[in-house]
């Protein structure tokens, strides 16, 4: 069977105008299944965040290549949509008008994108605040919102930036079950990045460890827990245990980074 | 009473504000009745008693209107004229970087440069009816619109830029959704300025060479003595820039009914 998204030897080169050119991810290789949720975890810089926006098609590898459904990736399309981790809500658009924005762009009309748009801000329990603006909002509303309108194309693959990182812990915990919920429900594949080795382990059938900058696949954990996940799983020895493996991987990266990253920052 | 204190304590800014301008021109009025002003002050001297009784004449002779008509035709086109280019020039020079390094020069040495300066040689090329007016308010008024659409073009943020490509939007949609309402505050800032020039623009164009409109008439007045029918086309200005501020405002709060409170007043 063809793997949803088979990246291979991505490589991407930053090359600023005044500054030195700075390689963010370098032979990076993965495969990720239909429907699999993977998460990517590394040390700050090491290209996580670059890597997801080859994967939506807003840059482009210097080599390598990215392939959905035995498709070569060449720019954004709509089976692809991102969560962005600050929200990336248009200030100026109500909840409903930000939504419904995939729908609008790609041309759809005016009552059917409305009613799709609903429908999610129902999923997402939002219907309440569907004409408020986003600085009216929560931060947890607000990732709601972003959520919804990543959905609302219904997009095959789910990219997600570290969504939750700007949330308060228990408000993280919430979406968190929420998310799987939702994943559970439509069988989306999800490319999951974040800081926290908790959240990974916790909602990943996979999780990815990349080695520090410029970024590679170091080394690839099946999480064994088993569907669906309940919070008290996170109590176990076997999460603490997992929890331990995927730091004591990540923490020879983050010693290495701060070794040689000294003198750039 | 206890009304009546009421009454007061609801519209203390206005009545003292009012009651402040409505002395001042009580006293202005009785200046002459209390002190016997010299001959070669009282020339120059008017009251508002005056001042009404000439706007009221002018008014029934029919010249306020057809001066100020010319005057806000040339302040409108000017102004119109500065809008339809100004703001598409500042998106599009905000957007490509090849346009921005073709152009950047040019406006930069127009906007440091007085545009009052050319006024001269525009009533040599246009003459001293209203186009030579309309090519100054145009002018004066294009810089400002310009540059701060650039401006607000320039600070638009990455990720809402990111967010709309990821929906596969070009660059039209991405102007449309992401670009152009966010820099609705700076154009509204660019707006308030440019109303401004327009304005210097039509007084200081009609002063120098005209044979209508309102600055024409000030100064026509100023050199034949007529102190009253200058203040009356002083008061005209001031009304005009008062209701045009509100107008701005009245836009302003329209536009950015999205925003946090606290982001408002900038």
């Amino acid at each position: 069977m063809v793997p949803c998204i088979q990246a291979s030897d991505v490589t991407l080169t930053f090359r600023p105008k005044d500054r030195e050119a700075v390689t963010a991810i370098n032979g990076l290789t993965l495969e990720v299944a239909r429907g699999e949720f993977v998460s990517i975890v590394g040390p700050s810089g090491c290209g996580k965040s670059t890597f997801l926006n080859v994967l939506l098609g807003l840059l482009k590898p210097d080599k390598g290549e990215i392939q959905l459904n035995g498709k070569r990736i060449s720019g954004p399309g709509e089976e692809r949509a991102m969560v962005f981790q600050e929200f990336g809500l248009l200030p100026w658009r109500t909840v409903l008008a930000n939504v419904e924005l995939g729908l609008e762009l790609k041309g759809v009309a005016a009552d059917t994108r409305r009613k799709r748009a609903r429908g999610l801000i129902e999923l997402v329990g939002l219907t309440a605040f569907e004409n408020h603006y986003p600085h009216e909002l929560s931060g947890g509303m607000k990732q709601r919102v972003g959520l919804a309108r990543a959905l609302v194309t219904e997009p095959e693959v789910l990219l997600m930036d570290e969504p939750f990182a700007a949330l308060d812990a228990q408000t993280r915990d919430l979406m968190q079950t929420e998310l799987l919920q939702i994943w559970d429900r439509a069988k989306k594949t999800v490319i999951f990045v974040t800081h926290s080795i908790e959240e990974a382990a916790y909602l990943s059938d996979r999780v990815v460890i990349m080695s520090a900058r410029p970024g590679k696949v170091k080394e690839v954990l099946r999480i064994g827990l088993p569907r669906p996940r309940e919070y008290e799983m996170r109590l176990s020895p076997g999460f603490n245990e997992i929890k331990s493996r995927i730091w004591s991987t990540l923490k020879e990266e983050l010693v290495t980074r701060i070794g040689g990253d000294g003198a750039q920052r | 009473m206890r009304a009546l204190a009421n009454f007061y304590r609801e519209r203390e800014p206005a009545i003292l504000g009012g009651g402040f301008i409505l002395s001042l021109i009580l006293a202005w009025q009785s200046v002459p009745s209390l002190v016997s002003l010299p001959q070669g002050i009282s020339l120059f001297f008017t009251t508002p008693v005056e001042v009404i009784k000439a706007f009221h004449q002018l008014v029934v002779q029919n010249q306020i209107q057809s001066h100020f008509y010319v005057s806000a035709v040339e302040f409108i086109v000017g102004l119109a004229l500065a809008i339809l280019v100004g703001l598409p020039l500042g998106l599009v020079m905000g957007r490509s970087k090849i346009l921005d390094a073709m152009l950047d020069p040019f406006v930069t040495a127009f906007n440091a440069t007085p545009r009052l300066i050319f006024l001269p040689l525009l009533i040599l090329w246009f003459g001293i009816g209203i186009w030579s007016k309309i090519t100054i308010v145009f002018v004066g008024a294009v810089f400002p619109l310009l540059i701060n659409t650039y401006e607000g073009v320039k600070n638009v943020d990455r990720v809402l830029v990111n967010v709309v490509r990821s929906f596969g939007a070009n660059e039209w949609q991405t102007m449309k959704t992401v670009v152009l309402p966010n820099s609705v505050p700076y154009i509204v800032v660019g707006l308030r300025l440019a109303i401004g020039r327009a304005l210097l623009g039509v007084v200081v164009g009609e002063f120098f060479a005209a044979s209508r409109g309102l600055g024409y008439m000030i100064a026509n007045a100023a050199t034949n003595y007529k102190v009253d029918v200058v203040f009356v086309g002083v008061t005209i200005f001031m009304g005009l820039s008062l209701i045009l501020t509100y107008f701005v405002k009245k836009l302003e709060s329209r536009l950015s009914r999205w925003r946090p409170e606290t982001a408002k007043n900038f």
